[in-house]
């Protein structure tokens, strides 16, 4: 590793900035993956366009936002339109990649924020609901989904499909009539998992560096399938660590690495 | 006829029973000032149509005036969860029907064109249109395209009784301006069966005739219209002031317990707007002012100058 010493939360910006390639239109929420497009703007990918579900297409900010209905977010943007206009948009397909988080996650890369608990009338837990994510969900041409790695956050079966992923697998995406690709991917701190192409189970494709294969395997709640030979998930490098902590100098969505 | 009215009488359109939907996005656009008074006056049985609308959502639900509520998420950017609105949910005093964002829009939108329903691609395969015990949990039908395979859902088209905007400024034929991202506003102003505006400022029509690219919402479907002040505080209207974070902060501690945030209704709805006002104070309104150029206010707390 470089000199500069890097958080897990820095490599899953990376990674996820990875997934954007230059040129490509980018469905951002709040939070890691706004961190990540930005970062890809100002590397590798200076032509990719970022679309907000709160109307807000292809901004320049020169401040953090706190959310995507902040403020900030609106600085030197090519457009400024409503909700309606933008997830038309990605109806229409024009996203090639949206970016999802996730109260739950399972294997098959389904999301659930809506309940966790009860059922779905009388919830242990409630949750915010879809927002946009079942619409990205549904008709980005590829997901990236970002979730901390832990046993309750990565599960078997989600208790509730706000948006979905492969459903139970296999080509039950495609028959339940969804024209969007799916899940490229799910990002944690520990991890990378991509699908099986035949049953669309997630595989662990990449752990990040420092990382212990025991701590992937206990820290999901789904049987991993873990292959014998697995990549380290590449690492920002110290320009890139910079950039990162430039844009969030307080730490808003990064924390910084510890000692 | 002028359509101009006070903050009271505009507010007395909505009465118990009815069906709202309110402007606004996160910390942003929303006519809190008419949410104040809805409060003051205990109404309450509505059935709010929301989509990104949170604080009216979660300060209506702390404050028992909602019977139902249909939603795609409520949430406080930044701050977490809504949390009179789970905990309403949680006890189950108030009905709910979940929707994705773009599949509740295009309700409003399809309403807002005259059509009985609406088509989307969204929700196919998702817990949102059923359970696995084969529950039906929306009014839809999946429907092949006639002209080709594609399959949609079709949706109900949705028409409150009342819907209910925050502008920058209006005239008084109810014209209303907005700046910036405009949310769903476009859509909820031509569904709604009555439209009320408040407005930071009523001016002569003339100015608004000047950039009619702002006006988003024209009179012709506007009832009443008010002019109230810092109308959206504790939310921000873009280029005029910013979201007051002290006090969302303060709400979001108040809202974790029901006795605090009873407190806190009681304290911001005393005495009406102008009282509300007030107490705020000067330098705080003042201090929520946004820089010219960039249209926010430059020195929050939390940072994030990026060079």
């Amino acid at each position: 590793m470089a000199s500069v010493s890097v958080s897990l939360e820095e490599v899953m910006v990376y990674t996820a900035a990875r997934e954007i390639a230059d040129g490509s239109a980018v469905f951002v929420g709040t939070g890691l993956p706004m961190l990540a497009a930005y970062l890809a703007k100002a590397t590798h990918a200076p032509e990719a366009s970022l679309l907000f579900e709160s109307g807000i297409l292809d901004p320049q900010p020169t401040h953090l936002a706190l959310g995507v209905g902040d403020f900030r977010l609106m600085h030197a943007a090519t457009s400024i339109r409503g909700l309606h206009y933008v997830l038309g948009l990605l109806q229409r397909g024009v996203i090639d990649v949206g970016f999802l988080g996730a109260a739950e996650v399972d294997a098959y890369g389904n999301i659930n924020t809506t309940v966790i608990g009860g059922d779905y009338h009388h919830p242990g837990k409630r949750l915010p609901g879809s927002g946009g994510a079942n619409d990205i969900a549904s008709s980005a041409r590829s997901t990236v989904i970002m979730c901390p790695h832990r046993p309750e956050r990565l599960v078997e079966r989600v208790q509730y499909v706000t948006s979905p992923g492969f459903l139970g697998g296999g080509d039950e995406r495609e028959r339940a009539g969804l024209v969007g690709g799916g899940p490229r991917m799910i990002i944690t701190d520990l991890a990378v998992f991509r699908f099986r192409p035949d049953t669309r189970r997630a595989f662990v494709s990449s752990i990040h560096p420092g990382v212990d294969p025991e701590a992937v395997i206990e820290g999901a709640g789904f049987a991993v399938d873990l292959p014998d030979e697995v990549e380290q998930t590449p690492t920002p490098d110290a320009s890139a660590v910079a950039l990162l902590r430039e844009m969030d100098p307080a730490g808003v969505y990064l924390k910084r690495p510890q000692g | 006829m002028s359509k101009v009215c006070s903050l009271e009488e505009l507010a007395a359109e909505i009465q118990p029973g009815m069906s709202v939907s309110f402007g606004g996005f996160a910390h942003s656009l929303t006519p809190m000032a008419v949410v104040r008074e809805l409060v003051r006056r205990g109404v309450d049985n509505l059935v709010l149509i929301g989509i990104a609308e949170a604080w009216a959502a979660d300060m209506l639900a702390g404050a028992g005036a909602l019977r139902r509520m249909v939603l795609s998420n409520f949430m406080f950017e930044g701050f977490g969860l809504c949390r009179n609105f789970s905990r309403v949910v949680e006890r189950g005093t108030v009905e709910f029907e979940d929707y994705s964002h773009f599949a509740l829009a295009s309700r409003f939108a399809a309403a807002g064109v005259g059509l009985p329903f609406a088509a989307v691609r969204s929700l196919l395969g998702s817990d949102l249109l059923g359970g696995s015990n084969g529950e039906q949990r929306l009014a839809h039908q999946e429907f092949q395209s006639p002209f080709g395979e594609e399959r949609v859902v079709l949706l109900p088209a949705v028409s409150p009784d009342v819907v209910v905007i925050h502008g920058h400024r209006g005239d008084d034929d109810g014209n209303v301006q907005v700046e910036g991202a405009t949310s769903v506003i476009e859509e909820q102003a031509r569904a709604g069966k009555t439209v009320i505006a408040t407005v930071e400022e009523i001016v002569d029509s003339s100015r608004l005739r000047e950039s009619p690219h702002f006006t988003i919402v024209p009179g012709m479907l506007v009832s009443r219209i008010a002019a109230v002040p810092y109308g959206a505080h504790p939310t921000g209207m873009y280029r005029l002031y910013d979201a007051d974070y002290a006090h969302i902060r303060e709400y979001v501690a108040a809202s974790r317990d029901e006795g605090r945030f009873a407190d806190y209704l009681a304290q911001v709805t005393a005495g009406g707007h102008s009282a509300y006002l007030e107490r705020l104070g000067v330098r705080r309104l003042l201090a929520l002012r946004p820089d010219p150029h960039f249209g926010y206010h430059l020195e929050r707390e939390d940072g994030g100058w990026r060079a």
